[in-house]
């Protein structure tokens, strides 16, 4: 039986291994120019610990793009589900309830995304920017413009520490080793990728496809949820503006992981070193002073430059293809 | 085939709703229909709907421009830095307009040549744009002459309503006359249905999608000129987010997100409709806070009620084959 294409494998040298020793030149750059990078302190409390949340809500979007959807609302939905917990808190006084009810809000507003999805057959990239306007502007109403201040179980998420680890890392590594196994050993990563390369031929091999997308965007509200509490853990406060600029990081993780954004294409261990790509190269422009706003060009130039390159790529994929088919084709005569 | 049954066109019953909203907030509040607010209105609206129109342009071939905000930032400072030397707005409007058409086409070549969706390829564009501006300049540009507001504040017909209204309506009667004469509009909605069949009937299809971006720009650069003339200052975030606003306008006028279909003139209403919101929650006394929540919420329901009205008419087409 023939594999289904669905790693950017047949292209003469594999992405992971290019990755990966992208990670390493630009870890190594950063930490010879710069000795301070190398500490373990640094490496955990900074590097690592920084990236948390958006690598949490990588690994569910991941899923959605290789379906051929896309999930903008991330940062809204981090941000909308925090407020809700942190003002329940204020009121209530439960943690317990408190988070409960954040992650309950981030699964129902991935279950609308996938509704508006799957039943009206709106594009996920329409639903996902008006939702994420929607989102947010429920959290700016709710808290009118101010801030929402932690609470005792979100604080533990965000600063409680095993040994010198700190928590949210060790969750990071067993959603990621969940997710990848999710993905490459699983009937419903099969499916994924299925649907993704085509939604139909899916539908009629009798998958149940739109079930898989919902069960895809509602892991992604109920991920974003927990990477909002983490957040909040970590900042004390939260505003509703916290999850501006996340959605277009998550994409920019995910692409340069070599997920392709047309769908069916990706791997889950792709996203996880494009994260750790993104959390060197943050913190490094950090450690080495440059601005913020160049850190934001080079955030945009990182998702463009690898948008072009993998088109490019994909591009000449398609034509080596194109000029073996005759060949083929003579053959089976 | 039916007869075709005689109801109004959705444009115009989007028309008459907006209306009727206009009419009920000034009789229910006090000061909604008072002459300054109504010109406030105006002024918004004129600006929605120059760009919304770009927007509409682009999205009839299927694709989105998400950049908008951000280039709007980006002109607004260029004319600001061209405005503080006393140059007239007979120089800093087109000058503004070439930047628009010139970023907006990087836009495209992105899209047509490479090949990347529109809405990511575009949201990368909006985050370098928006991130190259602050290193340029130093969060604002002040103290700006008498001659760069000029728009805002003397340019007014009768002595009451702004200009910018008059260059909308101009702006809308030449591309609604476009839209039903001329075959750059055909088209458009020739590569919004159906790109490939475009490409075999002949139709330079990348050429016409470069060609939607750079009006599209060129227009934004006009709106830019509203938005930035409105003060003596001008930011560098003075765009961000707006473009929400312009697609909201274009999808509540019944385009449809997946191209092919739209109308100008359901733009305009829709771009009446959104200029209204931010006041209408004001002087209801509801506070402003609600405003990005309700404008989210409208869209949501503009493309829910053209998607329930495609699967609708789906579902007849197939009983009727």
């Amino acid at each position: 039986m023939k594999k289904l294409d669905t790693k950017r494998q047949d292209k003469k040298f594999n992405f992971n291994i290019a990755l990966t020793a992208l990670l390493l030149i630009l870890f190594f750059a950063i930490g010879i120019k710069e000795p301070a990078f190398f500490k373990s302190k640094y490496l955990i409390n900074i590097v690592l610990r920084n990236i948390i949340e958006l690598g949490i809500m990588a690994l569910p979007v991941t899923l959605i793009i290789i379906t051929g959807g896309i999930d903008l609302s991330v940062g809204s939905i981090a941000t909308l589900s925090a407020i809700t917990g942190g003002m329940l808190f204020a009121s209530a006084g439960s943690s317990f309830l408190a988070v409960v009810a954040a992650l309950l809000v981030g699964t129902l507003c991935g279950l609308f995304n996938s509704v508006l999805v799957t039943r009206l057959k709106i594009p996920a990239m329409v639903t996902t920017l008006a939702t994420m306007y929607l989102f947010q502007g429920i959290a700016r109403g709710i808290t009118m413009g101010e801030s929402i201040y932690s609470f005792p179980a979100a604080e533990w998420l965000g600063k409680f520490t095993v040994g010198s680890i700190p928590v949210q890392i060790l969750i990071y590594v067993m959603l990621a080793v969940l997710f990848v196994l999710l993905l490459s050993k699983n009937y419903y990563g099969k499916y994924l990728y299925a649907i993704g390369h085509n939604e139909t031929a899916a539908r009629y091999a009798g998958i149940n496809t739109d079930r898989c997308k919902v069960l895809a965007y509602a892991m992604c509200g109920f991920l974003s949820a927990f990477a909002g509490l983490i957040m909040l853990g970590r900042f004390s406060s939260i505003k509703y503006t916290g999850g501006d600029g996340m959605n277009l990081k998550v994409v920019t993780i995910i692409v340069l992981g070599g997920t392709s954004i047309n769908g069916g294409v990706g791997t889950m261990t792709g996203t996880i070193i494009a994260t750790l790509i993104v959390a060197v190269l943050n913190s490094g422009l950090t450690v080495l002073n440059i601005p913020i706003d160049v850190q934001t060009i080079v955030q945009g130039g990182v998702l463009l430059v690898s948008l072009i390159a993998y088109a490019i790529i994909d591009r000449k994929a398609v034509s080596r293809k194109k000029q073996k088919l005759p060949v083929k084709a003579a053959a089976a005569k | 085939m039916r007869l075709k049954k005689k109801t109004l066109p959705p444009e115009m019953t989007l028309g008459i709703f907006v209306v009727a909203i206009i009419a009920v907030l000034c009789l229910v509040t006090s000061d909604f229909g008072s002459v300054n607010n109504l010109m406030s209105v105006l002024n918004r609206f004129s600006y929605i709907l120059i760009a919304s129109i770009g927007m509409n342009i682009i999205m009839i071939t299927g694709n989105i421009d998400v950049s908008f905000g951000g280039v709007i930032s980006v002109m607004a400072i260029l004319m600001a830095a061209i405005g503080k030397t006393g140059a007239p707005i007979y120089v800093f409007m087109p000058a503004a307009m070439v930047c628009g058409a010139i970023l907006c086409t990087i836009n495209a070549l992105l899209i047509t040549k490479l090949k990347i969706p529109a809405i990511v390829a575009t949201l990368a564009t909006t985050q370098i744009y928006a991130g190259a501006l602050p290193l340029v300049v130093e969060g604002s540009i002040y103290d700006l002459p008498a001659s760069f507001t000029w728009l805002a504040f003397e340019a007014k017909i009768f002595t009451i309503v702004p200009l910018s209204v008059l260059m909308a309506l101009v702006i809308l009667a030449i591309s609604l006359y476009m839209m039903k004469y001329s075959r750059f509009f055909k088209s458009l909605y020739a590569i919004g249905n159906n790109a490939k069949g475009a490409r075999l009937a002949g139709i330079n299809v990348d050429r016409t999608i470069i060609l939607t971006y750079a009006i599209g720009g060129a227009l934004l650069g006009i709106a830019a000129t509203i938005i930035a003339t409105a003060g003596q200052r001008v930011t560098t975030t003075m765009g961000a987010g707006m473009e929400m606003t312009f697609i909201a306008a274009v999808v509540v006028g019944g385009t449809s997100v997946t191209g092919g279909s739209g109308n100008l003139l359901g733009t305009a209403f829709g771009a009446l409709l959104l200029s209204i919101i931010s006041p209408a929650l004001y002087h209801l006394g509801v506070s402003d806070s609600w405003s990005t929540a309700v404008m989210g919420a409208i869209i949501i329901i503009a493309v829910t009620v053209s998607a329930m009205k495609g699967i609708r008419t789906h579902k007849t087409g197939a009983k009727e084959a």
